[in-house]
């Protein structure tokens, strides 16, 4: 009996259009449209070379020093296959004009009694060209300064010394992957895929309600044990929203190229524990409102979306803001919960994270259950 | 006029959804218009970037005076040195750059035995490479003088480093009129506008042309005594107006936001630009609802329509940032020449006719978009006619 009731609920389930689209089809166009809008969004923080314009006069060209200067971090002429700082043209100083004017170059130089530099607004990249220059003018007051206190320097090999640059920098990396911010809209989307399964929830709750739908009066007669029948709904509900979940993370995984790290085994935990709180979370929403089915869509929407909005879907410092000025919040919400999991698995080298957030999301189900059941059983009607 | 009145009637019956679309929007802008505060200047400022300083060679002047001069070009960020609070802190870009200093480093520096600093960016970043370069200047300028002279103090060295590190180029900005984050802010407000008024849009269009294509309801209004094309005229003269409000209440909020600027040419360009937008939109959303046919698809397609045009064509990321391909298929959307037509108009330093001839074509595209879809919807509504009689 239990098999022919999980059966069917999931034939209801699956032939519900409605639901189906907003669980299943909405989260992927917009998982499409989050891919086709962010894609190269990362790419506009890589460092790509400066364009940048030299006003080519007698001036610039008696400045011998400045020439080997600028050449050696440009790739003018030689040297294309490094990447360096610059991209010089050299040119007049009203093609320089022309160009900056329209947003050929972010700058250039010219050469007036002194190196001067014209921009059209600030800018890192215009911060760069002028820390390049001034560098290049503070090495000329360095040499000066240690020619006036020690002559002898000169013979002893300090024009070298001056060009041989040290290094002091080692880049440490912070993970295994990679600071991209893009993947954490496509894990929230994940968790706002995770709470929509509120909706399998109420539509099970309705239907096993006497008092929400006729086919809820008509189930209560029958001979069957209400939790019997309650446990076979949820865990329709349950399967077919873990195929939603792993339609989208296909999607995202194989067909997007989205990166979720290679611990598939975590990863379907928290898709089946995303799951089963966002299915709990309907049923004990639709048990505690009272109120109509429009009202109480309307909460799941809201919740939803606040909870999503709250883990960074919209703006991704969203999630950072709040777990550091207001940890709290951090901790119970469920989709900051889901998103954070998949974001532990995905960047940090360590578990104790990871499964912080996945025993709050079963303390979370937990609850939800708890209410749903106690407002649910030996319920009576006096008239329908 | 009692199918105009009807129009509005069924139109205050779904207020409260279409109320919620303009009160995001207007609360986003509000946020928006408090995030960053409107300082014009002309003046050259350099960049800074977030930068995490942890320093285990505590008591050194030379890194001090290192610390010091990078807040020239950084703000220091506290952040407590725990593996887990520096990688959120990266990620999330609350810093970019995260430098530490190991112990024993400036007496490795000055005895001519370097060590290497440890730092931690975001990979290939160009703020990476910035602070890269002044870092290494500081302590390449230390290590020449230390090599050079003998028997200098810390105290001496680093004020002779000081010294010369306070030699600035001078840098000429060629400003435009407007603070770059005012131009922002505007081009924003009008380009979100364009997921506002479809949303709105569909919203109200659909809900009203779903009750008028009711079978039962269509067949009682075709035996009544008014003229089918008065009721047809009015139906219009209903969606134009709907869709006039609508703007009218939008554009309202760009007065009080942005006052004097609305009046000038810039300005009013704008509003054209946007007016001659709602068109576009009110012919499309008057096909959405003229072929949908249950209310639940209602906020699935006008949801689906109006974020998939938007983000695509960039009214929520800048175009400028968006794939050449992703935005050869947004150019069948009208939103992409709108917004197209936004950033030109708001960007413009001098406007001439020369300059200002892509925003018209750009308007000249829009409306086709406007007619052709019309089009379309009138061939919908009477393929629709015939078949259902």
């Amino acid at each position: 009996m239990f098999i022919h009731n999980y059966l069917y609920r999931i034939k209801c389930i699956i032939r519900d259009k409605q639901i189906m689209f907003w669980t299943l089809l909405f989260p992927i166009v917009l998982a499409t449209l989050f891919n086709l809008a962010f894609k190269n969004l990362h790419s506009t923080e890589n460092f790509s070379e400066i364009k940048v314009a030299i006003v080519d006069n007698d001036e610039f060209r008696k400045n011998t020093a400045f020439i080997n200067a600028i050449e050696s971090v440009s790739n003018s002429e030689s040297n294309k296959s490094t990447k360096k700082l610059f991209d010089v043209i050299y040119t007049s100083m009203t093609e320089a004009d022309k160009l900056l004017e329209d947003n050929k170059i972010k700058g250039y130089i010219y050469f007036e009694d002194e190196i001067k530099l014209v921009v059209k607004k600030s800018g890192i990249d215009q911060s760069i060209i002028k820390s390049f220059i001034d560098d290049f003018i503070q090495t000329n007051s360095t040499v000066l300064t240690i020619i006036n206190r020690n002559p002898e320097a000169i013979n002893k090999g300090l024009l070298n010394n001056v060009i041989d640059r040290t290094d002091y920098l080692k880049e440490v990396s912070v993970s295994k992957s990679a600071p991209n911010t893009i993947v954490n809209y496509f894990y929230t989307l994940v968790a706002m895929t995770c709470l929509y399964g509120s909706f399998w929830g109420l539509k099970e709750v309705t239907a096993l309600q006497a008092n929400l739908s006729p086919q809820g009066a008509r189930v209560s007669v029958s001979p069957t044990h209400k939790l019997k029948l309650f446990l076979a709904s949820m865990l329709a509900a349950t399967t077919v929203q873990l195929g939603v979940i792993t339609v989208l993370l296909g999607y995202l995984i194989i067909i997007l190229k989205i990166d979720f790290g290679n611990q598939l085994g975590y990863i379907a935990l928290t898709c089946l524990v995303g799951t089963i709180m966002g299915v709990t979370f309907g049923t004990c929403i639709t048990t505690v409102v009272k109120k109509s089915e429009g009202l109480k869509i309307g909460i799941l929407i809201g919740f939803s979306m606040t909870m999503s909005f709250l883990s960074g879907m919209m703006y991704d410092k969203m999630k950072y803001i709040v777990s550091t000025k207001v940890p709290i919040l951090a901790y119970i919400n469920p989709a900051n919960l889901i998103t954070d999991s998949f974001y532990s698995l995905y960047y940090y080298d360590t578990h104790t994270r990871f499964f912080t957030d996945i025993a709050i999301l079963c303390i979370i189900s937990g609850i939800f259950s708890l209410i749903t059941y106690l407002v649910l059983r030996r319920q009576k009607y006096a008239s329908l | 006029m009692q199918v105009y009145k009807a129009f509005f009637k069924i139109i205050s019956k779904n207020l409260s959804q279409i109320i919620i679309y303009f009160v995001v929007f207007i609360s986003i802008i509000i946020i928006l218009s408090n995030s960053n505060p409107n300082s014009v200047s002309t003046d050259f400022t350099e960049a800074k970037v977030n930068i995490a300083f942890i320093n285990y060679d505590t008591g050194s002047k030379i890194v001090d005076g290192l610390r010091t001069h990078i807040t020239q070009n950084a703000n220091i960020i506290d952040i407590p040195d725990d593996t887990q609070n520096l990688q959120d802190a990266l990620f999330f870009r609350e810093v970019e750059y995260i430098l530490r200093i190991p112990k024993g480093f400036t007496e490795r520096l000055l005895s001519g035995s370097p060590m290497q600093i440890e730092k931690t960016i975001v990979p290939n970043s160009t703020s990476g490479i910035y602070i890269d370069n002044i870092i290494n200047k500081y302590l390449n300028t230390v290590r020449l003088y230390n090599s050079s002279i003998e028997g200098l103090t810390e105290e001496e060295l680093i004020s002779y480093v000081e010294n010369d590190l306070s030699k600035k180029t001078e840098v000429n900005v060629k400003a435009s009129v407007d603070d770059t984050s005012v131009i922002e802010k505007r081009t924003y407000f009008f380009n979100y506008m364009a997921y506002v008024l479809f949303s709105v849009l569909i919203l109200g269009i659909s809900s009203v042309m779903m009750v008028f294509n009711n079978t039962d309801l269509k067949r009682r209004n075709l035996c009544s005594p008014v003229k089918l094309r008065d009721m047809n005229f009015q139906l219009i003269l209903g969606n134009l107006s709907y869709a006039v409000i609508s703007w009218f209440v939008l554009i309202l909020v760009s007065f009080i936001m942005f006052g004097k600027y609305m009046f000038t040419t810039q300005g009013l360009l704008l509003l054209l630009n946007s007016f001659i937008f709602t068109l576009a939109a009110l012919s499309i959303s008057f096909l959405i609802g003229n072929s949908i046919k249950s209310k639940n698809a209602i906020s699935a397609a006008s949801n689906v329509f109006s974020l998939g045009s938007c983000f695509i064509s960039g009214v929520f990321v800048p175009q400028s940032l968006m794939s050449d391909t992703v935005l050869k298929i947004a150019s069948f959307t009208p939103s992409y020449w709108f917004v197209k037509s936004n950033n030109i108009i708001s960007s413009l330093d001098n406007i001439n006719f020369a300059n200002l001839i892509p925003v018209f074509i750009n308007m000249i595209i829009v409306i086709g978009f406007a007619v052709a879809v019309l089009a379309v919807s009138l061939v919908v509504i009477k393929q629709k006619r015939i078949s259902v009689q």
